[in-house]
């Protein structure tokens, strides 16, 4: 009975709107929307609500306003997550494209390499070959001591350190030429 | 001990490895080590060595040693270590260093006879090898 009542002023209120307004001018107003969105006409009913009402109940389930606007921030996450949702199908989708391709492009090379006719023993002396070639590089150069140790040795002094060094190891030489003598 | 003998010793190897920083070595009293310790050996490989490594340094300084001084690089009583030296001498790509100390000891008079004579060969053959 009571919600019928609601419907019926909610009706009238709609469309009846000339008869709920007032053409008045407030100064001092507290209004944000005094000076642009409604010209200065005031709604009189409903429109701004205090805080007070925030506890006036809409249904008859007990909803709260408060407890609506939980609701709607439900609402909007659950909005949120489907948005996410649906990204995520379409990361997935873009994942298993990449996949696919990969797929066929590898099919491709291995019906590439089946359509090579290779003979075994060629097969087995190119890989022979191939060792070889990787045991032939010069990676002497990578490890080489003489080189580290002439680089270490050209950061020192040449009075104090090296000339002391230069005569040592000349006299040690002499006297394995002389033993060898 | 025959000369691939003395490059298997240790104490050669040593001294190669001295010899050779002192090439690089920035510091110019390098030149002064090599000087003293390396041309006045009585091992004919120090010797030789030491002569590569100051012509190798392409400095003024290094070179007037190997050209100019009685009984060191290219006046070595050594051939082994005179050939050496010019060998070294040629295979220089900035000469002209080396160009400029030949044409000084040429022009020297307090120089002996034999220096001259053997500056004055060496810079024929370096005008050949341009």
């Amino acid at each position: 009975m009571i919600n019928a009542e609601r419907i019926s002023q909610m009706s009238h209120r709609i469309f009846n709107t000339s008869l709920n307004e007032k053409k008045t001018i407030r100064e001092n107003s507290n209004n944000p929307f005094a000076g642009s969105k409604f010209q200065k006409n005031i709604l009189t009913v409903d429109t701004f609500e205090s805080s007070r009402n925030n506890e006036v109940k809409f249904t008859g389930n007990n909803i709260t306003q408060s407890t609506k606007r939980i609701y709607s921030t439900f609402v909007g996450s659950i909005n949120d997550f489907c948005k996410r949702f649906y990204n995520g199908i379409e990361s997935i989708k873009e994942f298993g494209n990449r996949m696919k391709d990969g797929i066929v492009s590898m099919w491709n090379k291995v019906q590439d390499f089946g359509n090579q006719e290779v003979h075994p023993i060629e097969g087995i002396k190119n890989g022979l070959n191939d060792i070889k070639n990787i045991l032939s590089y010069d990676v002497s150069s990578l490890i080489d001591t003489h080189v580290r140790k002439v680089n270490k040795l050209s950061k020192l002094d040449p009075q104090t350190v090296i000339k002391p060094m230069f005569v040592e190891s000349l006299k040690a030489l002499e006297e394995d030429l002389a033993v060898a003598a | 001990m025959n000369n691939t003998e003395i490059k298997t010793n240790k104490n050669y190897n040593r001294i190669v490895d001295i010899v050779d920083s002192l090439i690089i070595n920035p510091n110019p009293e390098a030149i002064d080590v090599l000087e003293e310790i390396g041309t006045n050996s009585s091992i004919d490989e120090v010797r030789e060595l030491t002569a590569k490594a100051l012509v190798k340094r392409n400095e003024t300084k290094s070179l007037s040693i190997v050209i100019s001084q009685k009984g060191k690089g290219i006046n070595d009583m050594s051939t082994v270590v005179a050939m050496s030296t010019i060998n070294c001498l040629l295979s220089l790509e900035d000469k002209q260093e080396a160009m400029k100390i030949l044409e000084e000891t040429i022009a020297s008079e307090d120089l002996a006879e034999d220096v001259i004579e053997n500056a004055r060969s060496v810079r024929a053959l370096m005008n050949l090898s341009f």
